[in-house]
């Protein structure tokens, strides 16, 4: 028997120790991740998330093609560019052929500038559980919801009426959120716009380390334009003049350096998308500079969104703007390293001078110019579009005249002469005209077309159609997987 | 006197076992032909006592007494049982056998004799391993065992092949799982094909439901060389050198015809007089080169009553046919096993392996098609050529010396610790340990140079990392086997834990002080420019409990019941648990009586089983919601990048594992004293709960679609399999076939998806899996033909912006308008049938065989004939044959540069995939044992031998292989890294 129990004994020990493990070894943390359930118990936390919403400012959805097509390339400023085969689903932007799923840039805007109130809605619900100084939680707080209405801003003018996601959805609600009416939407951007202007510092207030963030003019100037688009000029002239008294802005003296590295986040810069080429990584670059870069020879990019025809005759004659905006073939780069040569398989060869960056680390996708978003000049011409309409003509003579000043520079006055008084009508085609050849190819012509009830005479040569592209399709995705709760818009 | 008697007694007890011990038999072994046979086992039954044959085939052995019985067996022969009754000197003739029914068949966690298989298990040995030289062992499978399709993924040095057992089972991962004497592996790159003693691939689910959730894509067991008990070690050598060459090249355009399409696309004469530019560079003869292959393989092996052991080292070395490119391998194992006690042995096999690789330059296969053939390789002053003068493609040669220092590193220690007690009669008890623990490092290096504006690299720049990846697995389990009368019964129950981990690090820096290796270190580069990471997996972690029964009734009605229990760390608290139960049962017809009055049947078993298995080759974090580190936001005056972090994916805690239930129907047949032998199986195999991302409306906002356990496909076929051995006069020969068809359809893909997009090309889908479709099924346009003048553009369906010239496309939707809506199923990756046929005889030492292998029914998209990328690359000659005005081809489109229609993903640019090649031929000699005797050796055998010596297919690329682990993108030639042909001589010497 006692061989027996040797063995007996030799077989628990062999045994004993795997039997050991219980369920809790199945237990397992991922490595390196904080795992979504315990976020959001620190200050950095709330920093980090708020920061988040900032990145998917630079993603490929957000700027890169959908933007640049849903904006410029759409629009009487630009062409698709590129030679005729390379993506020529773009193509469709320039003759209005686009549909509710071909191509896909609609649904990537979509789901780009969803993807940025997604990150907004988790911050600004998992901050407030967050113990930390008050003062800086309202602030990220007030950061969230100047981004998220910037995404929710940008996303109702290309669609109307849209699902209005306020904090991050459970698995109930996925497939049945139906579309609100605009007017749902725009009220929750206005109110994340006050809230902002109420939770945020001016431009100077903000340590230098912060430069960039949202501050409380860049929230007042969404603001303005936000009423703008929806008419109420009262408003508009309100937040615009906030801005203009608050003392933190001026126009940039020379008109092609707002462009140039030097110009990021200068006196004029009210919002931008900060990006930076850094040496080790991507990590701090967009797509944006790649997209629109020289074609050929200096190998700069890619040669999308190129200036149109109808834009090069939208100047005035004399206007610096236009060889400030538009690079063409033989003309010498802003910082001298080469000559644009001509490239054989391009059409229509003149690149958007304004997204030229001079080299830096890395390659062409490492692109580290910020995209400036919202320009003084653009308040300022807000400004005198909302006075003008407010029958405050003299008033807006002296802003739309300050912008015509600043591009005339040290040429003789009869370069764009300062406006004197005229009718409200004509002063208001003034401002518009302004607006275009200040703001072109800086991604603006197209709301400005449509909020003014321009697009349909101007670009009717283009194959826009009344009462159908004033809107983009919603994509077919999104009707399909509701089960039809999100219908289409009217025309697709 | 009483006790004087006893004394007397034991005395003479002692002496005549003494005196008995003494009885000496000689004896000689042949075989049929009379040839000795060296190496033969002769054991006295029931002991341990034993002897080998000499070079004569003779042996000597002391037995007890006169009466006892002897057992003589060889591997391949039958064996023989001599009951000694008196005689002290035999003749044994061992016969060959016919079949191998009789043999031991590795099952998971035992044996079992093949006549008792209730599942469906094949079994390759390592002679047909060996037949391929390679660093996989996997490759040698291809065209080996019905059911199993081998396809190459890359011919890159070093890499294995992707392999699916019974069709592809999940839209996840689909390949099969590796147990290594018991170790369960997810890849056996390491193994050396002349350690393995054999394969055998577990396809139904009886035999594999015993690996529960990780059996469902199919197990297959390795069982690698071990000693075997003799009186005298064997030492064997194995040798081959050989040479390996592209299998095939493309036709590409020459410098005139190259210089002709791009005047034509440009609507100018770039090349004012392209004919004058002759044929120009081939870069393919750049890139390609013979490469040298080579193995050495020595094992020792041996046993005693105290010990079995076998010590083997390998060296394999490759160089690729691709300049640069090439893995080293060098292997030691020592497969041991000691004898303690008589009631406990302790044994391991383990393997310390290290390697070492280059990769060649990143695109090189594409480029070297694609490059521009009117650049020279190095123009007049010396410098490398431009070939981006019309695109972006880089100079290939340039690329060879710039871009090649792509290395990587490997040490790997792989082992099974095992001990097993003999705890009661019939009982035994097992423990065992296996590690896994792989250490990778890479390190690349790329210098300052500069070709043209296009192909530089302003600063030099390195990159290094280091990874270890640790497994182990304890498994404990007992066994019982008892006979009794007509009964046999084996007993198996188990519980077994398993931890998988690893980690890795590393960085890079630019401008490195020095561009010669010793400077290949990140301290060497500026600090500037570090980057760096480190990372480690979410760990898998699994404990089971098993249970298996095998029962006999009178040897002829057999059954297999198995059960395993598996919890998995991959799945939420709730959904951990899960039991995979299995059954089996067979029927041995030949035994009956009724049968033994028929002459014409020699074997009949009929095999049914059922069971179920479970797949989690799911990503580890599907189920845990991360937060998503580096979204980084850019502040301040400096542009500092300011770290991000947020939730941006939901995931679903409540995943579980896939599962799979299947159903196989067997019947062996043997005939002709079993000379001919045809086994047949058919399958039905239903994968269930299949986790596949369920689209979710992009105004939720999440990166990624969250897993739900939604989807099921169905895998159904028939195999066969047939062989037949055979004499004339001195002449053996044999001929096999296998073959088995594959129906592979989605059933469901979950709620609200209609489809899952596979793979895009030139920003289209062109793999689109669907409900009722295979998986991965070619989506895109019909042609119809090409327009021939603006009437046709007027008269057929609106197609948008086209030419004449252009492809035209089929209506498929009928609403008169060409749009993406009329994009449709265009085939499917997934051959329907996969066959193998082997031929093979020997003669007076001579042997050949012949082995070949093909498929049929499959597509493959050619789609590197579609990338035009930016400018105008080269084009493959038959892009000549061209529409050129009005009737001038219906087929084939006029010259454009990308883009819709005619660079569309439609199956203009689909091509039949089926193909069949002459995988490997032998013709070896080997030595008469006479002659052999003089020189101290067992037995030579040299050989010449070919791989992929010849090949038939209508397909145009490279290889008619294309194969990707990624399911839903299967069958797309992207311009992969060709398979080689090559050619050998070897040697196998034993001694």
């Amino acid at each position: 028997m006692k061989k027996y129990i040797i063995r007996f004994l030799a077989t628990l020990a062999m045994g004993m120790g795997a039997t050991a493990c219980n369920q809790d070894f199945l237990d397992v943390k991922p490595q390196g991740q904080i795992n979504a359930e315990n976020y959001f118990q620190t200050t950095d936390h709330a920093i980090w998330a708020t920061n988040a919403v900032y990145n998917q400012l630079r993603t490929w959805d957000v700027i890169a093609f959908p933007f640049l097509a849903m904006t410029d390339i759409v629009s009487d400023d630009a062409t698709k560019g590129s030679f005729p085969a390379d993506a020529q689903r773009l193509s469709t932007f320039d003759d209005f052929t686009y549909g509710p799923s071909f191509p896909e840039e609609i649904r990537l805007a979509w789901r780009g500038y969803y993807r940025g109130v997604f990150r907004a809605n988790t911050a600004i619900e998992g901050i407030a559980k967050v113990q930390m100084d008050e003062q800086l939680k309202n602030r990220l707080i007030g950061e969230c919801k100047f981004l998220r209405a910037h995404y929710y801003f940008y996303l109702v003018r290309w669609f109307g009426d849209i699902p209005l996601i306020t904090k991050p959805l459970l698995e109930s609600e996925y497939y049945n959120q139906p579309r609100a009416p605009k007017a749902e939407v725009y009220n929750l951007i206005i109110q994340d716009l006050k809230d902002a202007i109420e939770a945020l510092p001016e431009k100077s207030q903000y340590p230098a380390a912060d430069l960039g963030r949202a501050t409380k003019g860049a929230a007042r100037g969404v603001l303005a334009k936000v009423y703008l688009t929806i008419g109420d000029f009262v408003n508009a002239e309100r937040y615009a003049l906030e801005v203009i008294n608050s003392g933190q802005y001026a126009l940039l003296p020379n008109y092609a350096r707002i462009f140039l590295p030097e110009g990021e986040n200068s006196s004029e810069s009210v919002f931008e998308i900060q990006a930076t080429a850094l040496e080790e990584s991507y990590a701090g670059a967009t797509a944006w500079n790649m997209i629109q870069g020289v074609r050929g020879t200096p190998n700069l990019g890619w040669g999308f969104n190129l200036p149109s025809d109808d834009l090069v005759a939208a100047y005035e004659p004399g206007d610096p703007r236009r060889d400030a905006t538009i690079l063409y073939v033989g003309e010498v780069l802003p910082d001298g390293s080469g000559v644009v040569q001509d490239n054989p398989e391009m059409l229509n060869e003149r690149y958007n001078q304004k997204a030229w960056t001079p080299s830096h680390p890395g390659l062409q996708d490492n692109g580290p110019s910020n995209i400036r978003i919202l320009r003084y000049a653009d308040v300022l011409l807000m400004a005198a579009e909302a006075l003008n309409e407010n029958d405050k003509l003299q008033q807006a003579l002296t802003y739309i005249n300050q912008v015509r000043a600043r591009a005339r520079g040290n040429r003789p006055p009869s370069v764009l002469p300062a406006l004197t008084f005229s009718s409200k009508e004509q002063l208001r085609q003034a401002i518009w005209r302004e607006r275009r050849v200040e703001l072109a190819m800086e991604q603006h012509r197209w709301f400005d077309l449509v909020r003014t009830g321009q697009a349909a005479t101007k670009l009717a040569p283009l194959g826009f159609k009344a009462n159908k592209n004033e809107l983009f399709p919603i994509p077919q995705s999104e009707i399909d997987l509701t089960n039809g709760i999100i219908k289409q818009n009217p025309g697709y | 006197m009483k006790s004087l008697q006893s004394l007397l007694w034991a005395a003479c007890l002692l002496i005549s076992t003494w005196a008995a011990a003494q009885v000496t038999v000689t004896g000689k072994v042949n075989d049929e032909k009379g040839e000795a046979i060296i190496g033969a086992n002769v054991m006295i039954k029931n002991s341990t006592t034993g002897t080998i044959t000499d070079i004569d085939g003779s042996f000597e052995i002391k037995v007890p007494d006169a009466f006892v019985t002897l057992i003589v067996s060889y591997i391949g022969y039958t064996t023989q049982e001599i009951p000694l009754r008196n005689q002290t000197r035999l003749e044994v003739v061992l016969r060959e056998q016919a079949t191998l029914i009789n043999e031991v068949v590795v099952v998971g966690y035992g044996t079992t004799r093949k006549s008792d298989l209730t599942g469906s298990v094949t079994s390759v040995k390592s002679e047909e391993i060996q037949k391929i030289a390679a660093a996989n062992p996997m490759q040698a499978l291809q065209g080996k065992v019905a059911g199993v399709q081998v396809s190459t993924a890359s011919g890159r040095p070093g890499e294995g092949p992707v392999v699916r057992i019974r069709g592809t089972g999940t839209l996840n991962g689909a390949a099969p799982i590796y147990v290594v004497d018991g170790l369960i592996l997810n890849n056996i790159d390491f193994l050396n094909t002349a350690d393995i003693e054999s394969m055998e691939v577990l396809k139904d689910a009886s035999a594999a439901a015993i690996y529960g959730t990780r059996g469902a894509n199919g197990v297959i067991l390795i069982t690698t060389r071990k000693g075997a008990r003799s009186a005298k070690s064997r030492v064997s050598f194995s040798s081959y050198v050989g040479q390996q060459q592209v299998e095939r090249r493309l036709d590409m355009a020459n410098a005139a015809e190259y210089a002709q399409l791009v005047n034509e696309l440009s609507g100018r004469a770039v090349y004012p007089n392209p004919d004058a530019l002759g044929q120009g560079t081939d870069w393919q003869d750049v890139i390609y080169q013979n490469g040298l292959i080579h193995n050495y393989n020595l094992n020792i092996s041996g046993g005693s009553d105290n010990m079995l052991f076998s010590i083997s080292a390998d060296v394999f070395r490759q160089e690729g046919i691709i300049r640069s490119s090439y893995f080293n391998r060098y292997t030691l194992r020592i497969n041991n096993e000691y004898n303690f006690f008589r009631w406990m042995k302790f044994g391991h096999n383990a393997a310390f392996v290290m390697s070492d690789n280059n990769r060649e330059p990143g695109g090189i296969v594409f480029n070297a098609i694609a490059a521009d053939p009117t650049a020279p390789v190095r123009d007049t002053t010396g410098n490398y050529g431009n070939t981006s003068r019309n695109s972006n493609v880089s100079n290939p040669a340039a690329q060879l010396e710039y871009n090649s220092y792509n290395r990587g590193y490997g040490q790997q220690f792989t082992g099974n610790f095992y001990s097993d007690i003999f705890l009661v009669k019939n009982l035994t008890v097992r423990s065992s340990f296996g590690y896994n623990l792989v250490n990778n490092r890479n390190r690349s290096y790329e210098p300052q140079f500069f070709v043209n504006d296009k192909q530089q690299n302003p600063e030099s720049r390195i990159f290094a990392g280091f990874y270890r990846g640790v497994d182990w697995q304890w498994e404990n389990t007992a066994n019982y086997r008892k006979e009794w009368k007509n009964h046999r019964i084996d007993l198996l129950a188990g519980y077994t834990v398993q931890a998988i981990t690893g980690e890795g690090i590393g960085g890079g820096r630019a401008r490195l002080i020095g561009n010669t290796p010793e400077f290949f270190y990140l301290n060497a580069g500026d600090e500037q420019t570090a980057t760096n990471y480190h990372f480690g997996n979410t760990p898998e972690r699994y404990l089971s409990t098993l249970f298996r029964v095998n029962y006999a009734l009178f040897d002829k009605y057999l059954l297999t019941a198995s059960w395993r229990r598996d919890g998995s760390s991959k799945f939420g608290a709730k959904r951990r648990f899960g039991s995979f139960p299995s059954v089996a049962v067979a029927w041995r017809v030949i035994d009956e009586p009724f049968m033994q009055n028929q002459k014409l049947l020699t074997n009949l078993k009929l095999r049914a089983s059922w069971g179920q298995l479970g797949n989690d080759k799911i990503p580890a974090s599907a189920a845990i919601p991360t937060v998503t580190n580096s979204l980084s936001a850019v502040f301040g005056p400096d542009e500092q990048l300011l770290f991000g972090a947020t939730v941006i994916t939901l995931a679903n805690p409540f995943l579980q594992w896939e599962l799979s239930t299947s159903t196989n129907l067997g019947v062996e047949v043997g005939a002709v004293d079993n000379r001919l032998t045809l086994e047949m199986d058919y399958y039905r195999r239903l994968t269930d709960k299949i986790l596949v991302a369920v689209p979710i409306p992009d105004y939720v906002g999440s990166a990624g679609d969250p897993f739900v356990n939604a989807a099921s496909v169905l895998n159904s076929g028939l195999e066969a399999v047939l062989n037949w051995r055979g004499r004339i006069g001195k002449l053996n020969y044999r001929a096999g076939l296998n073959g088995s068809t594959v129906q592979n359809e989605v059933k469901s893909l979950g709620a609200g998806n209609q489809f899952l997009r596979g793979a895009f090309i030139n920003g289209e889908v062109a793999t689109l899996t669907e409900v009722g479709g295979p998986i991965g099924a070619f989506y895109g346009y019909r042609v119809a033909g090409v327009y021939q003048s603006a009437e046709d553009i007027a008269q057929y369906p609106n197609q948008g912006l086209v030419r004449p010239g252009d492809l035209r496309f089929e209506d498929v939707n009928g609403d008169g308008i060409i749009s993406p809506d009329d994009r449709t199923y265009l085939g499917s990756p997934i051959p329907n049938l996969i066959f193998g046929f082997n031929v093979g005889f020997d003669i007076a030492g001579f042997d050949f065989s012949a082995d070949f292998n093909g498929v049929r029914g499959n597509n493959i998209l050619n789609a590197k004939r579609m990338f035009r990328g930016f400018g105008i690359p080269n084009f493959e000659a038959d892009f000549l044959d061209r529409w050129t005005g009005p009737g001038t081809n219906d087929r084939r489109p006029r010259t454009t540069n990308g883009g819709y229609p005619n660079y569309s993903v439609s199956d203009f640019f689909l091509e039949d995939g089926s193909f069949m090649r002459l995988r490997s031929f032998q013709v070896g000699y080997s030595f008469p044992k006479s002659l052999l005797a003089k020189a101290k050796l067992s037995n030579l055998r040299l050989y010449l031998s070919g791989n992929n010596v010849l090949l038939w297919t209508k397909y145009s690329g490279y290889s008619p292989e294309i194969g990707s682990e990624n399911v839903l993108q299967v069958g797309i030639d992207g311009g992969i890294y060709p398979t080689a042909r090559t050619f050998l001589v070897g040697l196998n010497a034993g001694f």
